[in-house]
């Protein structure tokens, strides 16, 4: 009976304490020694860890066991948020508390998380999802399912991953190699680079972002690819998926499209008319659309400074047959705009194809000049 | 037609001091125009600039206790040489005072006659001065004469004209040549301001109203975070935030001068869409960055 009571308590005070240290292999902290926490999970993990600064390193494993070592940091606690409340099941969901030697972990007091300064290293089961933040160190993540990181200031760095990446960054770089499944990296100043990437399952796609950093693609057979930056290059190499949708935007950098010999593929391409679009490719023209016309009432381009205003040449209106023929007098000299008008932006819409036109590359670049390489 | 926001505008731009739909006008202002736009930067770098040369001043108590203990000298100095001379009573005696130069007085009466002579000069020289500037086809090429256009930066409010009138009356060479004249600097109140923007609203471009509320509102929230943002982020972000701004101002001129482009307008969108994610990306950073951001 003793026994039963016992149980009961314990069994509500887990269940209200909403999430619960899991059950761990660890030892006592001891200043500038290794901190190693471990316990059996689900091979399914979804495991979240926030640090203030550090470099966080992420690998894939073949067991069932999460283990988190970390030599700065002064605790760490796997806390279980899967609400299971039979301790020997395996945990399906938990939170590394990463602590310094200053903090107190308590059930009761709202945990001050992601305010640690520590390099952490993990080790998670291949099928895992991984969700881990830091704000100055760099990320490594390798061999798991699911990764989502995101860092201000470090270099993201992700291997091997098989279903979902989403990346973010402000300040650092990403890199993504030899991975497979939906994609989304973004980065506001640093390179996106992606290399080797596969889809594992029909409809998944690779969308990168940037504001001043170059996006690199190679090997990239997602049926869809969406690139968008503002200021800068977007470089894709490689084969193109058959029947694969490629979307390509940016306001002043180039856009340089490496492709084999033998791609097949139509290109709609909207450009500013004061660039170009070079291309190594043969490419039969659809159509060449130019911008529509502007509204009457804008004022032309002002005359060079110092250019005589010429007379404009009359246009020749034929003798209509058996009716008066219309004299055209003389022209009088056109007005001068006093204000100097900026030249006119206008775009330049072209569709052409290459080869029986397979997949589709759509490109807009609102000031740069878009290349086509073979390789 | 569009005038540039005034310094008071952009400095309650940036202290957060405007109301919302002021902030909402200036927002969408300093998206449009790269003059206003790089005149805010140049003000946000020199805020910034000032704020950490002076952090080690505004750290200090002031006055140190060195100085404190000059001051409550000379202090005491004075006053006992002030119950010295009040030992010789009588009218003669404060007369012959005005005139007893010590070395105070001295400077005083010396500045005195310094603004005096300087106004006399100064007012000489304003009424000798023709009414007309400068003739049509001068020699000065880069500042055409057109007495009817306003200029971008002056504000003439009623009874308070804040810099003076031949500048007024010079209409910018250039878009990308104006600067604002950063010694015209007048506090106006809130409703000058209000005035400002409510006689010369914005033009916006279809669509572009929901992009510049959201600009705003971010704005708000970033600027609501009144812990200093580390130096890394705020490098990164504001040199995104320039690159962002002005692949807005190419796309917005362009999006005008062709309404009938949808493409165009496409371009801007995109342009617009970028800032949102960049600001959205801050704000998160700043929200849950924890410390130090």
């Amino acid at each position: 009976m003793k026994l039963f009571v016992v149980s009961a308590v314990a069994g509500l005070i887990i269940s209200l304490a909403g999430s619960t240290p899991a059950n761990t292999s660890k030892s006592d902290p001891v200043p500038g020694e290794k901190i190693e926490r471990s316990t059996a999970v689900d091979p399914q993990l979804t495991v979240t860890l926030c640090v203030a600064s550090g470099k966080l390193t992420v690998r894939a494993w073949d067991k069932n066991e999460l283990r988190v070592r970390s030599t700065d940091a002064g605790q760490i606690e796997l806390r279980r948020l899967d609400k299971v409340k039979d301790a020997s099941v395996p945990a399906s969901r938990i939170d590394v508390m990463v602590l310094e030697s200053t903090s107190k972990i308590s059930a009761k007091a709202p945990q001050p998380d992601c305010q640690a300064l520590a390099d952490v290293e993990m080790e998670v089961p291949a099928g895992a999802t991984v969700q881990v933040q830091t704000r100055d160190g760099d990320i490594s993540i390798t061999g798991v399912a699911a990764a989502y990181a995101g860092s201000q200031n470090g270099n993201i760095e992700i291997a091997r991953a098989t279903k979902v990446v989403e990346a973010g960054s402000i300040g650092g770089s990403i890199s993504l190699k030899d991975s497979s499944g939906r994609v989304n990296l973004s980065s506001a100043g640093g390179i996106v680079e992606v290399v080797n990437l596969k889809p594992s399952s029909t409809d998944d796609t690779l969308e990168v972002g940037t504001v001043s950093g170059d996006i690199l693609l190679q090997h990239v057979s997602n049926p869809k690819v969406m690139a968008k930056t503002v200021n800068g290059t977007v470089t894709m190499t490689g084969p193109l998926a058959r029947s694969g949708h490629y979307s390509f935007t940016n306001m002043t950098g180039d856009i340089v499209l490496a492709l084999p010999h033998d791609a097949s593929f139509q290109l709609n391409a909207k450009v500013s008319e004061k660039r170009d679009i070079v291309s190594d490719f043969s490419l039969k023209y659809l159509a060449e659309m130019p911008a529509p016309p502007a509204p009457a009432a804008k004022p032309g381009p002002s005359p060079e400074p110092g250019a005589v205003p010429r007379t404009p040449t009359p246009p020749k209106t034929p003798p209509a047959k058996g009716g008066p023929q219309v004299k055209t007098g003389p022209i009088i000299s056109p007005v001068i705009v006093d204000k100097p008008a900026v030249a006119p932006y206008i775009l330049r819409r072209v569709t052409a194809v290459c080869g029986t036109g397979d997949a589709t590359i759509s490109v807009a670049s609102f000031g740069g000049t878009v290349r086509l390489k073979k390789i | 037609m569009t005038r540039c926001l005034d310094e008071a505008t952009l400095q309650g731009y940036f202290d957060g001091e405007l109301s919302p739909h002021l902030m909402e006008s200036a927002t969408s202002h300093l998206a449009s125009c790269v003059t206003c736009a790089a005149a805010a930067r140049e003000l946000s770098e020199e805020t910034a600039l000032l704020t950490s040369a002076l952090a080690a001043e505004f750290d200090v108590s002031v006055p140190t206790q060195a100085l404190r203990e000059r001051i409550d000298a000379a202090v005491l100095g004075e006053r006992v040489a002030n119950a010295g001379r009040s030992e010789k009573p009588g009218l003669f005696a404060s007369f012959v005072g005005v005139f007893s130069f010590n070395s105070q007085r001295a400077l005083g009466y010396a500045s005195l006659v310094a603004v005096l002579a300087f106004a006399s000069i100064f007012g000489i020289v304003k009424l000798r001065e023709p009414n007309v500037t400068t003739p049509a086809g001068s020699s000065d090429k880069s500042i055409a004469y057109t007495p009817t256009v306003p200029t971008p930066v002056v504000e003439t409010n009623k009874g308070n004209p804040i810099v003076s009138q031949a500048v007024s009356k010079r209409a910018p060479a250039a878009q990308g040549s104006v600067r604002p004249q950063r010694t015209s600097y007048t506090p106006n109140t809130s409703s000058n301001r209000k005035d400002t923007l409510s006689q010369h609203p914005v033009q916006l471009l279809p669509g572009e109203r929901s992009y510049l509320q959201a600009i705003a509102r971010l704005d708000s929230t970033i600027k609501e975070n009144k812990d200093a943002m580390r130096p890394s982020l705020q490098v990164e972000y504001e040199r995104n935030l320039a690159v962002v701004d002005r692949a807005i101002a190419a796309t917005r001129n362009a999006a005008k001068s062709n309404p009938n482009d949808p493409d165009a307008a496409d371009f801007m969108f995109a342009a617009y869409q970028s800032k949102v994610d960049l600001l959205n990306t801050i704000a998160d950073a700043r929200l849950s960055g924890g410390r130090g951001h």
